[in-house]
C-alpha cells in the first residue's frame, strides 16, 4: 500500500509512517472524547449524526488508528469536519488517511502554509477562518475555534466548549516540563497570550500532549514558561554560557526547581528549553510572528 | 592583533537593552569586548571578538561597517577597532546581514549618524520589533541583487531567499573574489539547534553562491573560510537531513534528548567526531533537524520552494 510520505524523503520511513498503535478514546463529555497515541493527543465530538475530529495525529498509521478509534467509541457516525489545530505534520498532516472526504476547517495562515508545503498526506483547507474567534454550530454541537495570536506554529486554534468547561489547545501550554527546545513556538507574546485563554471558564485542559489536566495545571504551566524566561535573561546577565546545556540546565535549576522541580520532566528538559528561550532574548525573536504586535503578520 | 582600549573606563555606560525584560543595570551588555582586527584582502578588514566576526571596509572618506557586534559594549568595541585602524575615517554606513539582535541590534552605540543598508524584509522585521539600541534601516533593497559604490567601495548585497533569520543577505565584492554571510556557512557542526534556521531550503539556496567567483568565504562566526569549507558544511547540512530521517525511522524520540545524545555518540561519532563542536552540538543539531521533518517546517520561510537559479 501507497503511504503518504508528509515531507519525508526516504524510503527507510515507510514502517514508521505504517505502523498503527492501538488507540482508544476516552469520554470526557456527553459528546467530547479524548484519544492518544502515547504521546500526542487530542479531540473528537460527537454530532447528532457525524463527528467533528481534531487534528489527524502524525503519521497515517496513526490517522487510521484514530479513525479507528472514533469508529469504536461512536460507531456509524462519519467524521464529515476535521480541525486543525495547526499547520505542523506531527498533529495535522494525515488527513488523507482519516477522513479524506471531510470538510476542512483551519485558519487562513495555516491553510497558506499547507498550500505552501503541499506535503503528502496533508490536505488543504477547504473551510479557511479569519480573525481571533470563530463560533463554530455544526451537526447539535457548539464551540468557539480561538486565534488569540501566535504562539505556536502557525494559524494555531484553540477550541473551547463553554457548555463542557473544556479548553482543547495543541502543542501550546504542556501538563508538565516536556516542552524540549520548543520547536516552532513563537516567545516574545506566548505566555501573554496564553493567559487570555485562562480567562475563559474551563475547569478541564486538554493539551496535545501527555495527559488530560485541569485549570491550575494550565496556569501553572504559564507561569513556568514565564519564570524561565527571568532565569534565562539572569543567566545571560550572569554569563552563563548560554550555548552549554549542562551549564543552562543547573543554572535553570537551581534557580526554579524549588518551585516548579516537581513538574513531570522538568530535570530532563529544562536545559533544552532554557537554551532555546535564552536564544530568544540573544537574537531578539524569530520573524514577524515573534514581534510586540504580531497582527502586522495580516495586514 | 588584539584592540586594548585605552580608557575603558571612561566608557559611559549603555542602557540599550535590546528586548530583554529585567530590571538592569545589565552588566554584560555594557562590558567592552576585546576585539581582533585582520586585513582580509584589499580594502576588506574583519574583525572578531573570538566568537562572532564580520568584516568592515575602508572607503575613500569613511568606513562601511557590516553589522553592528551582539551588545552595546561589543559595538563600542568594534567602533573602537575600526577607528584605530581608520582614526580620521568615521562610520558613515552600516550594512545589516539579517535581524537579529546578536549581529545587527546596536547601531545605536556603533555609529548612530551611520546610513543603514538593509535588505526590506530584514527592515519590516527589525521595525516591527522595536528593540532597544536596533535602528531600522535608513535604505532597503528588495528582490535579490542590488549593486553599490560607495564612497569608492563597488559591491553588491545578495539575497538568495529565506535561509537564517530575516532577509539574510550576502556582501560580494567581486574585485577581491570574496564573499561575506553572516550565521549560515560556519566551520564545524551546525549551531545549537539551528536556531531561526530554514531548513527546506537552505542548502539548495546557499549553493547559488557558488556561481559566483570567490574564493575567500567570511562568516559570521569563528573562522574564514574557503570554497571547500562552504561545500562541506553545505554537505554536513545535507547529511544531517538524511540522519535525521534514519533516526526517526530509527525509533529514536526527539523529544529525549539523553536517549539522542547516546545515539550520535553511539553511531555517529567515529564519523563525525572530529567535527569542531560535535561534543556541544551534535545532538542538538540531530534533534531540530528531526523536528524538521515530523513537524513540515516552520512558518512560510520554512515551507518557500527554493528558487534555485544560479546567481
Amino acid at each position: 500500500m501507497k503511504q503518504h510520505m508528509g515531507i519525508f524523503t526516504s524510503d527507510k520511513l515507510r514502517d514508521y509512517l505504517a505502523f498503527e498503535p492501538g488507540m482508544r478514546a476516552e469520554q470526557l463529555s456527553d459528546r467530547i472524547w479524548t484519544v492518544s497515541d502515547g504521546l500526542c493527543r487530542t479531540i473528537f465530538l460527537e454530532g447528532d449524526n457525524s463527528v467533528v475530529a481534531f487534528d489527524t495525529f502524525g503519521t497515517p498509521g496513526r490517522a487510521r488508528a484514530y479513525r479507528a478509534a472514533i469508529e469504536q467509541a461512536v460507531p456509524g457516525k462519519p467524521i464529515k469536519m476535521v480541525v486543525y489545530s495547526h499547520d505542523h505534520l506531527d498533529h495535522a498532516g494525515f488527513a488523507a488517511d482519516l477522513a479524506p472526504e471531510a470538510e476542512i476547517v483551519a485558519d487562513e495562515m495555516t491553510a497558506k502554509i499547507i498550500d505552501l508545503r503541499d506535503a503528502d498526506g496533508q490536505l488543504p483547507v477547504t473551510r479557511p477562518l479569519s480573525g481571533r474567534e470563530n463560533p463554530v454550530n455544526i451537526d447539535g454541537a457548539e464551540f468557539l475555534l480561538i486565534n488569540p495570536g501566535p504562539t505556536h506554529g502557525t494559524g494555531h486554534l484553540s477550541a473551547y466548549f463553554a457548555t463542557e468547561k473544556i479548553l482543547f489547545s495543541s502543542d501550546t501550554i504542556l501538563p508538565n516540563a516536556r516542552y524540549g527546545f520548543m520547536p516552532d513556538y513563537h516567545l516574545a507574546n506566548f505566555v501573554r497570550f496564553m493567559r487570555e485563554l485562562a480567562d475563559l471558564d474551563f475547569q478541564t485542559f486538554v493539551p496535545g500532549r501527555h495527559q488530560v489536566s485541569d485549570r491550575d495545571q494550565f496556569i501553572m504551566g504559564c507561569d513556568y514558561i514565564e519564570a524561565l524566561s527571568v532565569a534565562c535573561q539572569e543567566a545571560f546577565v550572569e554569563m552563563v554560557p548560554i550555548w552549554v546545556h549542562d551549564a543552562m540546565a543547573e543554572y535553570c535549576k537551581a534557580k526554579l526547581g524549588s518551585r516548579f522541580g516537581g513538574l513531570d520532566g522538568f530535570d530532563q528538559h529544562i536545559g533544552q528549553t532554557a537554551i532555546r528561550i535564552v536564544h530568544h532574548y540573544l537574537m531578539g525573536g524569530w520573524g514577524l510572528e515573534d514581534t510586540p504586535e504580531p497582527a502586522i503578520l495580516l495586514a | 592583533m588584539t584592540d586594548i582600549p585605552e580608557e575603558p573606563a571612561d566608557q559611559a555606560p549603555c542602557d540599550h537593552c535590546g528586548i530583554f525584560t529585567i530590571p538592569g543595570p545589565l552588566a554584560i551588555q555594557s562590558a567592552w569586548r576585546d576585539i581582533t582586527f585582520d586585513p582580509v584582502r584589499d580594502r576588506i578588514w574583519t574583525v572578531s571578538e573570538g566568537i562572532y566576526r564580520t568584516i568592515f571596509v575602508e572607503g575613500d572618506r569613511g568606513v562601511i561597517a557590516f553589522d553592528t557586534f551582539s551588545t552595546p559594549g561589543g559595538a563600542r568595541a568594534y567602533q573602537g577597532a575600526m577607528q584605530r585602524v581608520f582614526p580620521r575615517k568615521p562610520v558613515h554606513t552600516i550594512v545589516y546581514s539579517h535581524d537579529h539582535l546578536d549581529h545587527t541590534g546596536y547601531a545605536a552605540d556603533l555609529a548612530p549618524d551611520a546610513g543603514i543598508l538593509a535588505h526590506e524584509l530584514c527592515d519590516k522585521v527589525i521595525r516591527a520589533r522595536k528593540s532597544d539600541g536596533q535602528m531600522p534601516a535608513t535604505e532597503v533593497f528588495t528582490g535579490e541583487r542590488q549593486e553599490y559604490n560607495i564612497d569608492g567601495v563597488r559591491f553588491e548585497l545578495l539575497y538568495p531567499g529565506p535561509t537564517h533569520g530575516d532577509g539574510n543577505l550576502a556582501a560580494y565584492f567581486p574585485e577581491s573574489k570574496l564573499l561575506f554571510m553572516v550565521d549560515t556557512v560556519i566551520p564545524g557542526v551546525g549551531y545549537t539547534f539551528f536556531p531561526d534556521w530554514h531548513l527546506a531550503s537552505y542548502t539548495a539556496l546557499m549553493r547559488r553562491f557558488l556561481s559566483l567567483d570567490w574564493d575567500v568565504f567570511v562568516p559570521g562566526h569563528f573562522w574564514i573560510a574557503d570554497r571547500k569549507g562552504f561545500e562541506d558544511s553545505l554537505a554536513y547540512f545535507d547529511e544531517m537531513g538524511e540522519l535525521a530521517q534514519q533516526a526517526i525511522a530509527d525509533g529514536l524520540d526527539a523529544d529525549d534528548f539523553d536517549a539522542v545524545t547516546r545515539y550520535t555518540y553511539e553511531k555517529l561519532e567515529p564519523r563525525f567526531g572530529r567535527l569542531f563542536r560535535f561534543d556541544e552540538y551534535f545532538a542538538m543539531n540531530m534533534v531540530r533537524y528531526m523536528q524538521h521533518f515530523l513537524t513540515g517546517g516552520w512558518g512560510i520561510e520554512g515551507n518557500l520552494p527554493p528558487t534555485t537559479t544560479p546567481f
